[in-house]
């Protein structure tokens, strides 16, 4: 009879040195998702296609025939759809980092034969998070495509977005998996998409800006990655300010090296008894 | 082999999880080069002790050390010499049979091209060459446990862990694992084995240890322990219902070398147990049927804790 550990909360403090992970062995975890994806790509993809485009279509299309002069001079197309890139990545990260990552952890048990190798949780967690950020990087990629395919990028910035779109998800992918290794049971990802990840889509300035509304709604959409991204790739897609860019990217980085430590230590004490 | 030391070495090792305690400070040995194995019931606490080995539990108290190397600190170092066949079955079912072997190797950063070799030998090895390019689902249950045990091969380590490798399965592919498994020996690989089946711990191991309850019951060869706890032979009654046991097993006390009685089941051992039987007075104790056989490990463990081997499952 195998003991089931299940919940295991924060576990015990890891050395410093526990938290650096080995390139070599989080590139085999990277290309072992890779390869399963390679696989099914073309059903993960369709949707992709098509979801940026109901949105489109409903709010730039509908509700922005409403909205004459657009939003701070943007034509209101315009300004929803560079933070639906932004929010193909969030999407993409946050099945990829909570229901995957619970299966393959919970139901396939990959990961009790992948950390009886050499790899180890950091290398573990840092390859799928790796692969959550290509992953969110290849939906973003999708979208920007789409929406210039329509034309509604107006800055050749725009060609610099993949790489802040990877930022972006791996800081949506860190925090995915830090929920991921602290719940004891799948219930709890309803609360983790109704309460976090669909008001994080719904107000964090993809739709509307902050602008006309009291200060403090500012202050809690700027504790948001999705904001942040927004921020970036509508920068990049309508004429970046660098300052502003490099502001929100720092945030981005920041917030995934500090949560990094989290799920290594969850996930040590879960599988690692 | 680079180590010329015991394959395996624990003191007083002990694990609890919670307040549950799984192992209660054990000592053992495990020389290399030989099949050492783990024999007992479920929740005896083997697993926990394989799984301290290959990493998957941390080192409660005492001390473990594999292959030289301390279990607490070494462990990436340990895991890159060792392979693991863990009891439940693992594979990534979304790879092939060939991806599971060539993923599994990059696990010990080796590429897929350095691999490749590799994979195709331990295709053979495990008799799964023409299903190279199957999906894993598609392969039958005693298929997939010799793929379990090739993916354990994958870093060519010199210690082997299998918990429970055929439990599950029907008797031929048991017979398939067994034969693989003992293929590996003759290679020089130290297998350590947990089983709650005697007749694989008697076929495969050279070296057993019986745990209960989380200690060491006795360990010993398979054949010194059966002859040890025992005897030669067993005779097995069937004792009818006007039969009174206790009144027989004064009779035959001083020829057996010893009982075992469970609801109106009389085991008896002796050196000749034809004889035994010849000897006792038929009319004065009936019995519904009787039976002559060589004693077992099922046997010794059953005297030495009072409960059989496949008790709760």
């Amino acid at each position: 009879m195998s003991y089931e550990p299940g919940y295991a909360g924060l576990g015990d403090r890891v050395p410093l040195s526990d938290l650096v992970p080995s390139p070599r062995l989080a590139a085999a975890v990277w290309r072992r998702n890779a390869q399963v994806f390679s696989k099914l790509w073309k059903g993960a993809l369709l949707p992709t296609f098509l979801d940026p485009f109901f949105y489109l279509l409903a709010l730039g299309f509908g509700l922005g025939t409403y909205i004459a002069h657009g939003i701070n001079g943007i034509p209101y197309k315009e300004f929803v759809a560079p933070g639906l890139i932004a929010s193909a990545a969030m999407w993409s990260s946050a099945f990829e980092t909570t229901y995957n990552v619970y299966f393959r952890m919970n139901e396939l048990r990959l990961y009790d034969n992948v950390l009886s190798t050499p790899v180890e949780p950091q290398d573990l967690v840092a390859g799928d998070i790796a692969w959550s950020s290509t992953r969110a990087t290849i939906y973003g990629i999708v979208v920007l495509i789409v929406v210039a395919a329509v034309g509604l990028v107006e800055s050749p910035w725009a060609i610099l977005i993949p790489p802040f779109v990877l930022l972006g998800g791996m800081c949506f992918s860190v925090i995915g998996y830090t929920f991921t290794s602290l719940i004891p049971k799948i219930d709890l990802y309803s609360y983790f998409f109704t309460l976090g990840i669909t008001p994080m889509f719904l107000f964090s300035g993809i739709f509307f800006p902050f602008n006309q509304l009291p200060g403090w709604v500012e202050v809690v959409a700027w504790l948001t990655p999705l904001y942040h991204l927004v921020e970036i790739t509508r920068g990049l897609a309508t004429g970046p300010d660098a300052v502003q860019i490099l502001i929100h990217t720092a945030w981005l980085a920041v917030v995934t090296a500090i949560l990094f430590a989290v799920p290594v230590r969850a996930l040590r004490a879960r599988l690692v008894p | 082999m680079t180590n010329s030391g015991p394959a395996v070495v624990a003191r007083e090792l002990a694990k609890s999880y919670g307040s549950r305690v799984a192992v209660d400070g054990i000592d053992f040995e495990v020389p290399a080069g030989i099949c050492f194995g783990f024999l007992g019931p479920n929740g005896a606490g083997k697993t926990t002790t394989m799984k301290m080995i290959y990493g998957l539990a941390r080192v409660g108290d005492g001390e473990l050390f594999v292959m030289g190397m301390d279990a607490r600190r070494e462990r990436r170092e340990i895991k890159s010499r060792i392979g693991v066949v863990s009891q439940e079955t693992n594979l990534d079912g979304d790879l092939t049979v060939r991806e599971n072997l060539t993923q599994q190797a990059s696990y010990f950063g080796i590429d897929a091209h350095a691999a490749a070799p590799r994979v195709d030998q331990l295709l053979e090895f495990s008799l799964l060459a023409e299903r190279g390019n199957d999906r894993v689902q598609s392969l039958s249950g005693g298929m997939k446990r010799r793929l379990m045990v090739a993916r354990s091969m994958v870093n060519e380590p010199e210690l082997i862990v299998l918990d429970e490798p055929t439990t599950g399965l029907d008797p031929q592919a048991r017979l398939a694992v067994w034969r693989s498994l003992e293929r590996l020996k003759r290679r020089g690989v130290t297998l350590l084995l947990t089983t709650h089946y005697m007749e694989e711990a008697s076929r495969l191991c050279d070296r057993l240890l019986i745990m209960d309850e989380g200690r060491i019951v006795t360990e010993g060869s398979p054949a010194s322990l059966v002859r040890e706890h025992a005897g030669r032979e067993a005779l097995e009654l069937e004792l009818g219902d006007d039969c009174d046991a206790a009144a027989l097993l004064a009779t035959v006390a001083e020829r057996a070398d010893g009982h075992e009685l469970h609801d109106g089941d009389l085991t008896l051992f002796a050196q000749d147990a034809e004889e035994l039987l010849r000897s006792i007075d038929h009319d004065r104790f009936p019995t519904d049927s009787a039976l002559v056989r060589r004693a077992t490990l099922e046997d010794v463990f059953l005297r030495l804790t009072g409960r059989s081997l496949r008790e709760g499952e």
